[in-house]
This record gives structure tokens, sequence and C-alpha cells, in this order.
């Protein structure tokens, strides 16, 4: 059965080693595979060099086992599996008796080779001697690649494979032999976005660091980890020009069941996105490689949010609301913002001198709404009945179009709306947020509910309304908050998106994601809300106009410090689309 | 308690220009020939004596051997290196702070802030921000025992704070060595050099960052635009990077 939690909601046990131990067993005979295994090194002996790396010499039988000495030492005896992409030879298998194991790919033309050590139980420490410290998950798989060749003589080469920046941008599609599809959109140098599209219910994208090892013009090798999920790990070579793929899949899936196989597949490229790093820049230094060039065995750049991320009780929270709630407080001694910062749009005046009534559907709130002032309202909402005078702000998102947020005064858990009202077209759309989800106190819940404006002089429609959109799906754009914070963001599917950082040469670098919604209020106008789930709690609302090329909008957040709501937005780029929509909406039912 | 200095002993008052020692050797810029200033003629042995003429100039060299280590460990981002460079009871006076001694201010101003801002990388001057030609002089002089001297250099480096968001962007970037926000200064360096009682080498005893202009630009963009950095103004430990004393209250 798919899986239907959310990764990053979802328990994984915290297998130990013992139990890891005794589950690696099964890989002694080497991997499983739905298609035949090939048979390009029986018979053979190889000895690979590796850069930086051990010697490995292999031997391999006429029964599907091999025997390796590592660096001269002794042998030992393990099953394999052996998969032959063109002339790339893949081959895999682990070391029994340890958590360890080799992922290797071979050019028989040139003999060169790349080698994929990985491993289990690492004990790695991260932020030693911080109050931050933690220890990785044994299940995690850990990986280190060593570039070398197979010594059949001849004197070392010159170049060896090496990482690239050649695949970052784009996405493939991609169905394995066993069945399973999965969109993978390459938007970073270290991470990948993908979609599980027959594992997981929701198609959801999930962020997980990689490398990408260039063997040739049409040729690449990549791996991934889906670190702080199941930390199952992926690798695999693909041929670009025909679009097939084989590779290998370990570790342990989210029912702690084993999976070692290895497999074929066969995709197609989705889109490219617009790589911006210097054209001189390719990507031969790996991101965690940069900032030490003697970086750590296993070490990769990896964002691990949940991590740091306090838990904090609704009621918790709600005490932290009470002492204290600001909204667009931005100076150090909370002084108001009356200008926005960085590159956000103006604020607006567009409801001053307004009286009008925002009625939502499906019993949805009903609330009236006069404005005198620029930065303060006065609202009712018809469920309560009392007049309230609050902060806002409001941006004039698209022509006659007012995008407007105020915190809801002594609600519990705190709650605050960001509202778009179309003067023109007689719609609204309120995104309701408050304090707490079923995981945190601290994080927010957001709903989307559309309705009308009522004022003299504008005629409601009866059914035309704001609706979800996947019109942004596909599609991605740099935010530029300010000159020196720009974040990408790749609208990956209908309920969810990633963000990535650029480094300070315009690489596309570390990644996260999160479930979002998109509401479309006009062409080229949406809705896009977010929160940064198991990560931070914030919430992100903003209107985008791609006429513009622009967004602005809030951010509602709350913990220790209370809860505050805020406002942000960037000047955009758009950096490309992948066509990718077919893929998404319910498949069950669906004829073939 | 924030301690302020006496502003009759702000930084700028005790420049080299105005310094109370007697001082007899004076170079400028790309100069390799020693010029004798009024005080060295007044000076013990005088500036004629040829022995203690090339002993000085190899003093000179020594201190622009040092400050040349002391700006290539800031652009390297060697903060440790840089710290080793000051005597143990030095001061640095930065953007109105004051830090003292090596093990504890100074430490923690190159250590922790500098190191937090990805502060010193040594980059151009912003376009329109360069520094006149009579700036752009260096000057080291030398006391007459060449036990102290005093220097003047330019300077034009990146200074930067860490980003501080809301959201996860800012920690996000840090894990590439990013989530900084940067900016170009350009001015003069005025140091103080004392030789080391024990082991003979010289030591920098105080330096000021005598900031003449800072401005929104990093390298490669094609305009820069004034800006105004906010002055330290949080004493250590209320502040864990801050300075242990404020030149001027603000």
């Amino acid at each position: 059965m798919p899986m239907r939690i959310p990764m990053h909601r979802y328990k994984y046990t915290k297998l130990t080693p013992e139990q890891i131990g005794r589950a690696l067993r099964a890989t002694e005979n080497g991997p499983t595979s739905v298609s035949p295994f090939t048979n390009a090194l029986t018979g053979r002996t190889l000895k690979i060099v590796t850069k930086d790396g051990p010697v490995l010499e292999y031997s391999f039988g006429s029964n599907r086992r091999l025997t390796l000495s590592e660096n001269g030492g002794p042998s030992v005896s393990a099953g394999y599996g052996e998969l032959t992409l063109n002339r790339i030879v893949f081959f895999s298998h682990m070391i029994p008796g340890e958590q360890k194991g080799y992922n290797v790919v071979i050019d028989q033309d040139t003999n060169l080779a790349t080698v994929f050590e990985v491993w289990m139980s690492s004990g790695i420490v991260q932020n030693a001697g911080t109050p931050n410290e933690f220890t990785l998950d044994d299940r995690e798989v850990q990986r280190q690649i060593y570039f070398g060749y197979v010594d059949v003589g001849q004197e070392p080469p010159e170049r060896l494979h090496h990482y690239t920046n050649r695949i970052a941008g784009k996405g493939l599609y991609w169905k394995q032999d066993t069945g399973i599809e999965t969109l993978e959109f390459y938007a970073s140098v270290a991470n990948t976005n993908f979609v599980e599209l027959t594992r997981h219910v929701d198609n959801l994208s999930w962020v997980a660091p990689s490398d990408y090892v260039l063997v040739d013009d049409h040729t690449f090798v990549y791996d991934r980890t889906e670190v702080e999920f199941s930390g199952i790990h992926t690798c695999f070579v693909a041929d670009l020009f025909k679009c097939e793929q084989v590779g290998v899949r370990l570790g342990f899936n989210e029912n702690d069941e084993l999976e070692y196989y290895m497999f074929r597949g066969a995709g197609r490229v989705v889109g490219q996105l617009a790589y911006l790093e210097p054209f001189d820049e390719h990507g031969i230094v790996p991101l965690f490689a940069q900032q030490n060039p003697n970086p750590p065995k296993g070490a990769r750049v990896t964002y691990r949010p949940v991590r740091t991320f306090r838990w904090m009780s609704d009621e918790e929270v709600h005490a932290a609301a009470e002492r204290r709630t600001a909204a667009f407080q931005s100076g150090p001694s909370g002084v108001p913002q009356v200008v926005p910062s960085g590159h956000n749009l103006p604020f607006s005046d567009i409801l001053v001198g307004k009286e009008f009534t925002l009625r939502f559907d499906h019993g949805g709130p009903v609330r009236d709404y006069r404005v005198k002032d620029k930065f303060k309202l006065e609202y009712r909402d018809h469920s309560e009945n009392v007049w309230r005078e609050v902060d806002y702000r409001a941006y004039e998102g698209d022509d006659n179009l007012a995008w407007f947020s105020h915190i809801l005064p002594e609600s519990k858990p705190r709650a605050s709306v960001q509202v778009a009202v179309d003067f023109t077209n007689g719609l609204a759309t309120s995104i309701e947020s408050h304090m707490g989800t079923p995981y945190y106190g601290n994080e927010t819940t957001y709903r989307a509910v559309f309705g009308v404006v009522e004022m003299d002089g504008i005629e409601p429609p009866l059914y035309e309304r704001h609706q979800f959109t996947d019109e942004l799906v596909g599609h991605a754009f740099s935010w530029s908050y300010s000159d020196q914070l720009t974040s990408m963001h790749l609208y990956t599917t209908p309920h969810s998106m990633s963000w990535t950082i650029f480094t300070a040469n315009q690489t596309m670098g570390s990644q996260w994601c999160s479930p979002c919604i998109y509401v479309k209020l006009r062409d080229g106008v949406y809705l896009f809300c977010q929160n940064e789930e198991a990560c931070n709690g914030a919430q992100m609302i903003a209107l985008i106009n791609t006429k513009i090329s622009h967004d602005c909008g809030f951010s509602f957040r709350g913990g220790a410090d209370g809860v505050t709501l805020s406002t942000t937005g960037g000047i955009g780029r758009h950096i490309g689309k992948f066509e990718t929509r077919e893929f998404f909406g319910p498949k069950r039912g669906v004829q073939a | 308690m924030t301690k302020t200095l006496d502003p009759h002993e702000s930084p700028n008052e005790r420049s080299v220009d105005n310094g109370r020692r007697s001082f007899f050797f004076k170079l400028g810029a790309g100069v390799s020939t020693a010029l004798a200033s009024t005080a060295a003629i007044a000076a013990p042995g005088g500036a004629d004596d040829p022995a203690l003429r090339l002993a000085l100039l190899e003093e000179e060299r020594a201190l622009r051997k040092l400050h040349e280590a002391f700006e290539r460990a800031l652009d390297g981002g060697a903060y440790d290196e840089v710290v080793e460079m000051f005597a143990e009871d030095a001061e640095v006076v930065f953007n109105n702070g004051v830090f003292a001694h090596r093990s504890r201010g100074i430490s923690r101003l190159y250590r922790e802030r500098f190191r937090a801002g990805k502060t010193g990388r040594r980059i151009e001057p912003a376009p329109g921000f360069e520094l006149d030609a009579e700036r752009r002089q260096d000057r080291v002089v030398v006391s007459a025992d060449r036990q102290s001297a005093e220097a003047v250099f330019p300077y034009s480096i990146q200074v930067g704070t860490p980003i501080e968001t809301e959201t996860s962007l800012a920690d996000m970037a840090r894990l590439h060595g990013d989530g900084v926000r940067t900016w170009w200064e350009g001015g003069v360096y005025r140091v103080s050099y004392r030789k080391d009682a024990v082991d003979g080498r010289w030591r920098i005893a105080r330096l000021e960052y005598d900031t003449l202009a800072r401005a929104d630009y990093r390298p490669g963009r094609t305009y820069a635009l004034p800006i105004t950095v906010a002055p330290i103004s949080t004493t250590y430990p209320q502040d864990p990077q801050g300075a242990d004393a404020l030149v001027r209250n603000v």
C-alpha cells in the first residue's frame, strides 16, 4: 500500500545497529532485481584504484559471487548484482558481517570508475560541542564517493569522473522495472526534489541530499539519501540520450523492511530550469567541500530543521501569545513598520475610505470592514458582533485588487487572516490562519475560504469564485527578498513546493520542502500559502503576480516569544518550468 | 554597565599624526628609500648613522610583512592567526567598539564577530568610493629605540553580519557559508606596534579601523550605494559578541 502519512510527519523507527546488522544478513547474497542481471564481469578480475580512497581488487565468479580485497587486505566473498547500460557496468554488493558495501560504476571504454562506499550505523555526530549536537540515525545510509580507474597496467588517467552542475535544473520522470514511478527535479547541485508517484498517495514532493557525477556529456551518476525520513539510499547511472537508468536501492523503508534491489528504468526529461551560476563554474567542487577542503568522510550539505525545532504545546504557545502578539512591528523596539523592507511591494492605501462586507461561502466567516486609515482598520465578525480596531497592512496586488492582513484579537488559538479582495470582480478569498497543528503548538494551520465582497457599486457574482489552481505547478521562480537573500520556489505538485537557497555565486544549494496551496485570483495572479512544517512552523502567505514578477504578502508565526504577523515580498525571476501537470490528480479508477 | 572612552582619547586623536612620541623615520607607500623626518634629526644617533638607518629599514620591513600577514590572514578567514598577532594587552577599535585583550575582547571580535560576518576579506573599493591618493598612502614610523612603531595602512574590505529571519532561509544559507549580509568598507588602519619583551617579535598593541566610507557593494556589481551601519552600542556580556567598551554612547 502506498504511504499516506507525509514523510516529515512519519515517526520512523530508531533502528539499532544490532537490528540493522541482523537485517543486513539478507544482503549477503547480493541484491535482487526484476530485470535479469547482466554478466559483463563474470570471470573477470579488476583492480580499481581510487583517488584519496581505497584500492579495490575484485574477482567475479560465475555464480554471482565476488571476492574483494580492500587495500591489499584479506579477501571476502559476497553476492553481487550487475546491470549494464550501454558501455557502463554498474554493480553493487554489501560486505558480509559489516554494515557497508560498494556501488561501482565502470565505463568499459575509458576504464574510469566511480565508487560509492555506503554504510549504516555511522555514529556521525553533527554540531559537536554545541547545544544542538545530535547523532545521525543509524538507519541513515551514508555514502562516500571515490573517483578512480580500472588498473590495466596503463598510466593513471589524467582526468577522472567528477562532480558536476550539468544536471542542475533538470527534471526527469522515471519508471522502474519495479513499477515504481518518480518525478525527480535536480534543482540544486546538492539536493533532489522528488515526488513518489506510486509510493505515496498524495504526490507531495520531498527533498533529499544528492550527488551528481559526470561520466560524459550524456551520462551521469546520481544518488540521493532520504535523510530525516527513512534514510534509504538510491543510486543510479543514467543515459540522457535514451533516458534510461540502472541502479540500486538500499535501506529501510517506512515499514522497517530492508530494500536492497537493483533496477532498470526508463523515463523522459520533463523540463529544465535555468541555472544562474557563472558560465565558468562547472560544479567540480561539491558544495560540502567548498567551506572545508578536507571534509570528513560522509560529509554532505543537509538541512535537518526538525532537529533544532523545539516542540511547544498549544497552551504554551497561547500563553506566549497572551504575553505578546505583535503585528507589523519590525523594529528592534517594536516600532511599527510603515515602510516595507527589502524588495517588497509598497504598502497601499487601496482600502482607505472603503466600507464593505466579506461573505464567505458554506457558512464561512462574514466580516464587515470600515477603513479610514492606511495602517488601522475596524472590522466586525458576525459571529461576535463586536467592532474591533486592528493594525493592518495592505498591498495593491493587481489593479483594484487589495491584499491585506491582520490579527484576530483575543482569538484562541491566536489567529490571523490574509485577505484578497477583488473590487473589480466582487470576489474575495481569505486565508484563515491560526496557531497549532496536530503535531506542534508552534506551527500554524491555514485554510482558504472563498466568497464575495459586498459594497456599494459592486454586484458580486453568485457562482463565480476564486479557486484552487494547478497553474503554477511545474514553475520555478527565484524570489529576492533583499539583494542578499534569494530563495527559489519550485511549485512541484498541486499540494507541495520546495525552496532552494542560492550560494554566493548563485549556484542552487540547500533545499527543503513543504505542503502548500495555490489559489487563482486572476490570470497571472495567485495566492500561495505554505507552512514550514516540521521545520520552524512559520507560515508564508504571498500574492504572486506573474505579470510583474513580484510577490508580496505576510508571515505568521508563533513561539516562545509570542505570535507575530509581519510582511514579506520579493522581486521574482521566472527560472523555468517542468511539464508535469499530467502526473497529478486522482489516478485510481482511471482507464489506461 | 557600558563603559565609554574619554573623548580626548578617541582613536583619531591618538593617531599617527598626533602621536606624542618622537619618531624619526617615515616612509611613504612604495618608497624604498628612507626619508628622515625632523624628529629623526633630533633623535639620538641621528638619521645619518648608516647602521641605525639600516636597522630601522629592517624594522620597517618587518612591520610591513607583519601587516601583510595580518591582511592575508583576514582575507583567508584565518582569524586564529590574526588574534595571535596582537599583544596580550592590546585593543582594537572597530565601529565604535573597543575590544580589549588578546584572549578576551580581541578574540571575541575576530573569532566570533568577524567569523560570523565573514568580515575582513579584501575586496576592491566600491566604484565611486575609492580613497583619494593621500588616503591610499601608507606610512610606518619606527621609534628611536626600535621598541615601538606606529603605522597607517589603507584598507578595503568586506564587512558583514549574519542575516536574521523568521524563516528557514538564513539557516539554510549558512549551511553553505552564506546567510550573511555583507557590504564594503574602506578606510585606514591606524596601528600601534610594540616589540615583545620576551621573544623580540613585533606585536600589534593597538589597531583602529578608521572607516572613511561604507557602501552596499559586492565585487562584480556595477554600482554601489552609500549605507549607514549602526555603530556597536552594546557591550559584552550583554551582547555575546559585544565590545568591552564603547568609544561613545549611542
